[in-house]
């Protein structure tokens, strides 16, 4: 189990909270077996010596018994406390252990994560580790100690109770928990295969509502929800069946122990090794230690899965960035300039495969591969180079635009400006230096990008454009935005700049939240730009008023746009045509209308 | 309007025969247990007293691993017949979820995030499943196993009986505790930490973002404090809430602690320190080792209830959810079904329709028009026009708050519903594809359809070539899980499915909007034929499109402002001519 020994390392700066709340745990269950077997032999210690008329030394007894009762209520207490207080602790060094590993990685190697299923799955991992303490490692260690101490606290009378006691708990702790796992094993197969069927049900079922009424077709797709839903029942029911039967044995292991101490016990009566009132201590005794295996079936469980979610979570963690880190200074640029000479770039194998375009996100993800949904259907050695020579001069405040088929490259051009990845072969510059030499920081610091997936994080409006610059006033803040024309509907707000967007907050329309993100670039007043379809996906009236915020926006800057929209290609100084990987055609809006493949990719050419 | 546990209580008729039966086994090993402390009383006592050996006591002994075999197996039915109790909950629950879900419609789905509807329908209710297989059994059970105990120990030693009868009030008043305010708290910190969870997400959904503003470092701070916030303010809570509970375990501990010594006092037969009015009864060890047996017992639901506990909040968590989503109003159901003749020609008249999503903010606001049988009619018009709202009333989504849609004369309203959508196919912007084979797929609307009738529905919507090459061909799964399509390939899959139908009206919702210009213009090629002698309605944006239409509606503001066909519009100085300026530069094609 590598993955426990470096999670163990991880947990170092809460090591001392954690070993903290384990003793404490340990001594609220050994107060509450004390509390049990001293008082067997009490009453039965008592009773003998009240019946014999014999004195004995009861004060030592009651007392422990008092103070055992507080011990467990005063334990219980700060066992909770303390195991809270490091299972937080930890949530909190986790999540951000995770974010310092996965930063470097985005967005190249994120691109396979970048489905929100595969999002959620990484939040579920996080929160298995943080059950990693209280649900596993606390029980386990708690068990096995006690478990010892109990068998030498046996021994002490008589080592073959002392053996009993100690394969019982085995049995009970171990082995039974590993049969209900062998026996949960199939049904519990067929339950994760269920429960993601019922889930894909669902979804198709939410999402694709429209259709299936349209179609006639939503009867049946309750239909078959309803037999899934069924089936999983079925299944659970089966996984409960046999589980329970582990459970069961486990209650019978302790009655059983009970009932062999008595067997094994009562001869030992007769030949005086043992005394009465210290059988009848043994007897509830053992009764009670049971409590220290009984939550050990659940941390098997808890154990697996969380090895797994370890496992994939490391797995991320582990992945080298897609662009190393230059570790000289930061080269000075003598302008902003942008020279491109043969650039070639094909995306790795696993990431083709992956197909990052699936059918669930028509656009294929964030920034990333613009092949990628004809790539998945390839097989890895046909894989084509994405870009194939592309040579391109971009002289301080030039605007050139990139006119494309979906996978022709557009968008992975931006991605090696941004050297977010690495070109296979050929060379950028910006202001005369390689574009390797510079850190991802200080070269990100020269370039604004607007594309039409901008993240609108769940937070107030105002924070939402301060990422872009951290300091900047308010007075700043309502420029830039009226620049990009958002500022009087943001005004118009009863919150204002505070209004709460994103995922919980007011929903934006698609051109609003296109304005953000140009304030946001506005407001990081870079001098180079980058415009993946800004304007995609609105309709005419709103593109044509959002054109004006994007001139706005290049003035005075080095451009470079992707579009289809021949408004915005008319203003370009220069327009390149690139087809898979290659730029098959050059030149101004006016010129290039009259050349074979440009106006044909316009939409200009389906004309009458 | 329902609450949470109202919605948990109305489910309990469906559970009630398993949870009678689970809580009658349950409160059966109680009993046993009482019977299993005596006869392990009366072990000890002989072995204590009568210097019994192994011989003497051995019945005893079998009959005791008897009843530890009875009690296991009631054991395991008491559990069995407690999941079955919330199984029928859990299945009946999700049926009437989604099909509320569906009830409720598009117009009522597009408000709502997908995801979390999805999650409510699966994991939703699993989570109700812990409220009635453990917490209810358990709340009956809290009161009937130590009544149980009461019962036998109060004749034999009513002292022991009055410590278990004073601890034991105290019980209540926690439940009361936990039931107001340790609740809300333990609510309100189950919501931070989603919440917690959810700005984690947020942020590695936006990475890129935040890289591209050299933002992505600083953020690492941020969740470092959110995090460590988050522990100081709940810690804070739990130190209190956390005492409520010790308050509990106190007062089980300190009652098995008082009940021993008060047993072994008087069996040393020493003074109790109690008052003289209160002269205690005389005990005999059996009885005492026997009551001493019971008082864990005694006091192990009430401890146990805590665990429960947890259940109850997250059911109750999942059912706020799930009524949330059962609370929403559902469209009447139509006043009277009529159908349409199987040759109706379907002329579509709008009567001054209105309709509006929110209060005062009229999506259609008196719209006329009319649709001929045959006839090819583009609707244009800016975003928040009131295009897709004519779809959605075409499609039955939605109903006209005023104003009438005839179709041949009958009010849409009065058709039945499925009746008239087996005359349509629809084409929205981004159709979805069903888990399932692309041939399931295009047999959405006509299951039985036989693979030649699909194959020429794909040949005839431009797909037949791209399936065919496919290695699976027909038969290739698609869906979230499927090989990758394009937008283009999926947008003629779902033609498919429009021409396996053989609808009368075509209704087309920006259908190419998405697509690059070279997938657009196969997808055309295909919408072209499937109007062929059908009616047609296309919401569109690209001229394109438009200009092929027998005639263009423009609508603005909720109304249809222009009619006719493109050249004539153009020729008029109107709306329509005001668009296709901005829609292309330099007046190209105007």
């Amino acid at each position: 189990m590598p993955e426990l020994i470096r999670l163990w390392r991880l947990f170092q700066p809460y090591r001392g909270w954690m070993l903290g709340g384990f003793a404490v745990a340990l001594v609220t269950l050994l107060a509450n077996v004390t509390l049990m077997a001293i008082s067997a032999w009490f009453v039965t210690a008592m009773a003998v010596a009240g019946a014999a008329g014999v004195a004995m030394n009861y004060f030592t007894p009651a007392a422990m018994i008092r103070g055992s009762a507080i011990g467990r209520t005063a334990g219980r207490y700060f066992e909770r406390l303390i195991t809270h207080e490091a299972t937080l602790r930890q949530l909190a060094g986790l999540r951000v252990w995770f974010y310092r590993h996965l930063e470097p990685l985005a967005p190249a190697r994120l691109m396979e994560y970048h489905s929100a299923d595969l999002l959620t799955r990484i939040r579920a991992d996080i929160d298995a580790l943080d059950n990693l303490y209280v649900r596993v490692l606390v029980p386990v260690l708690v068990a096995i100690t006690a478990s010892l101490a109990f068998f030498i606290f046996t021994a002490l009378y008589d080592l073959r109770l002392a053996l009993l006691l100690l394969d019982m708990l085995i049995i009970a702790g171990v082995v039974l928990p590993a049969l209900g796992h062998w026996l949960g094993k199939a049904p519990g197969r067929r339950i994760v295969a269920l429960q993601a069927e019922l889930r894909q049900t669902s979804i198709d079922g939410t999402q694709g509502l429209s259709e299936l009424l349209v179609y006639g077709a939503a009867d049946d797709h309750a239909r078959h929800l309803d037999h899934l839903s069924q089936a999983l029942v079925a299944e659970q029911a089966r996984m409960s069946q046999l589980t329970g039967i582990a459970q069961a044995a486990t209650g019978l292991t302790a009655n059983l122990t009970l009932w062999g101490m008595l067997w094994l016990g009562i001869p030992l009566l007769q030949d005086g090794s043992l005394a009465p009132p210290q059988l009848a201590m043994l007897a509830l005794f053992s009764l009670a230690t049971f409590e220290a295996v009984a939550p050990l079936p659940m941390a098997f469980q808890q154990l697996e899965s969380t090895l797994t979610a370890a496992r994939r979570l490391f797995a991320i963690v582990d992945t080298e960035p897609a662009v190393p880190e230059p570790t000289g200074p930061a080269p000075q640029p003598k302008d902003s300039g942008l020279s491109i000479e043969g650039l070639r770039f094909r995306y790795p194998s696993t990431v083709a495969s992956s197909g990052s375009g699936g059918s669930d996100s028509p656009d294929p993800g964030r920034g990333s591969g613009s092949g990628g949904s004809s790539l998945g259907m390839r097989s890895d050695t046909q894989r084509p180079a994405i870009l194939d020579g592309i040579d391109l001069e971009l002289p301080p405040g030039r605007r050139v635009a990139i006119v494309g088929a979906t996978g022709s490259g557009k968008t992975t051009l931006f991605n090696l400006l941004l050297r977010f990845w690495a070109p296979e072969a050929g060379s950028i510059r910006l202001g005369g230096e390689p574009l390797e030499q510079f850190p991802g920081e200080a070269l990100r610091s020269r370039i604004a990008l607007v594309s039409q997936h901008t993240h609108l994080f769940d937070a107030s409006i105002r924070e939402n454009l301060l990422i872009a610059a951290p300091d900047a006033p308010q007075g700043l803040l309502e420029q830039a935005c009226a620049t990009a024309q958002i500022h009087d509907f943001i005004a118009e707000l009863p919150e204002g700049y505070d209004t709460w967007v994103g995922e919980t907050g007011v929903r934006l329309s698609g051109g609003q939240a296109r304005r953000i993100a140009i304030a946001r670039a506005l407001l990081r007043d870079a001098p180079i730009l980058l415009l993946d379809e800004p304007t995609e996906g609105l309709d005419a009236v709103t593109e044509r008023a959002l054109m004006d915020a994007v001139q706005r926006l290049m003035a005075g800057r080095t451009v470079l746009l992707i579009t289809h929209k021949p408004v915005a290609l008319a203003q370009m100084d220069e327009i390149l045509v690139l087809d898979r990987g290659r730029v098959v055609e050059r030149g101004t809006h006016a010129a290039l209308l009259k050349a074979p493949i440009y106006p044909r990719l316009l939409g200009l050419a389906l004309d009458v | 309007m329902t609450a949470p546990r109202t919605l948990l209580d109305d489910q309990k008729p469906l559970a009630s025969r398993w949870l009678r039966l689970s809580v009658a086994l349950g409160l059966g090993n109680g009993v046993l247990l009482i019977l299993q402390a005596w006869l392990l009383a009366q072990v000890i006592d002989a072995m204590v007293f009568s210097k019994a050996t192994l011989a003497d006591v051995s019945h005893w002994l079998w009959l005791l691993l008897d009843l530890f075999a009875i009690r296991a197996a009631i054991a395991w039915a008491s559990e069995q017949s407690a999941f079955r109790a919330a199984a029928q909950v859990k299945i009946s629950l999700r049926d009437r979820l989604y099909r509320h879900i569906q009830a409720a419609g598009p117009a009522w789905m597009a408000g709502q995030r997908s995801g979390a509807i999805a999650e409510d329908i699966t994991r939703g209710i699993e989570a109700v499943e812990a409220y009635y297989s453990r917490y209810l059994p358990a709340m009956s059970l809290t009161a009937l196993i130590p009544l149980a105990i009461l019962i036998v120990v109060l004749p034999l030693d009513w002292l022991s009986a009055l410590i278990m009868l004073v601890t034991a009030p105290l019980i209540p008043i926690f439940m009361i505790l936990i039931g107001s305010g340790v609740e809300r708290l333990n609510q309100q910190l189950w919501k931070d930490l989603a919440r917690m969870g959810a700005h984690f997400l947020d942020v590695i959904q936006g990475m890129t973002t935040l890289k591209l503003f050299n933002a992505s470092r600083r953020e690492a701070e941020v969740i470092a404090r959110i995090s460590d916030d988050y522990r100081a303010s709940t810690m804070r809570v739990l130190r209190v809430a956390f005492l409520t509970s010790a308050v509990l375990e106190l007062f089980s501990t300190l009652g098995i602690a008082l009940i021993a010594v008060f047993i072994g006092f008087r069996l040393y037969r020493l003074e109790l320190p109690i008052p003289d009015l209160l002269a205690p009864p005389e005990i005999s060890f059996v009885t005492g080792f026997f009551i001493l047996l019971l008082a864990p017992e005694f006091y192990a639901p009430l401890r146990n209830l805590g665990t429960h506990y947890h259940g109850r909040m997250e059911a109750i968590a999942a059912a706020e959810r799930l009524v949330a989503v059962m609370n929403t109003e559902l469209p009447p159901p139509p006043r009277q079904v009529a159908s349409l003749s199987a040759d109706s020609p379907l002329h579509i008249r709008f009567e001054d329709v209105s309709f509006s999503y929110e209060p005062g903010r009229p999506a259609l606001a008196g719209a006329r028009f009319e649709i001929g049988p045959g006839e090819r009619i583009a609707l244009v018009g800016p975003s928040g026009a009131g295009k897709t709202t004519v779809a959605s009333l075409l499609l039955g989504f939605i109903r006209p708050e005023s104003g009438r849609i005839l179709i041949d004369d009958q009010e849409l309203q009065a058709l039945a519903i499925d009746d008239w959508r087996c005359r349509l196919a629809w084409l929205p912007q981004q159709p979805r594809l069903f888990q399932g084979t692309i041939a399931d797929n295009i047999r959405l609307g006509l299951p039985d359809a036989s693979l030649d009738e699909v194959r020429a529905a794909a040949e005839r919507a431009q797909a037949a070539e791209f399936i065919d090459r496919l290695p699976r061909g027909y038969e290739t799964p698609v869906g979230e899980r499927g090989a990758g399509l394009s937008g283009g390939q999926i947008q003629r899959v779902a033609l498919a499915r429009a021409f396996l139908r053989d609808a009368r009206l075509v209704i087309l919702d920006e259908a190419t909007a998405s697509l690059d210009p070279a997938s657009e213009a196969l997808v055309q090629r295909a919408v072209d034929q499937l109007a062929e002698g059908r009616s047609m309605l296309a919401i569109a944006h690209r001229l394109s499109t438009v200009r092929n239409a027998d005639r263009i509606l423009v609508i603005d503001g909720g109304r249809i402002v222009e009619s006719g066909t493109h050249d004539a519009l153009i020729a008029r100085d109107g709306p329509y001519r005001r668009m296709v300026r901005l829609l292309e530069p330099g007046g190209q094609h105007a």
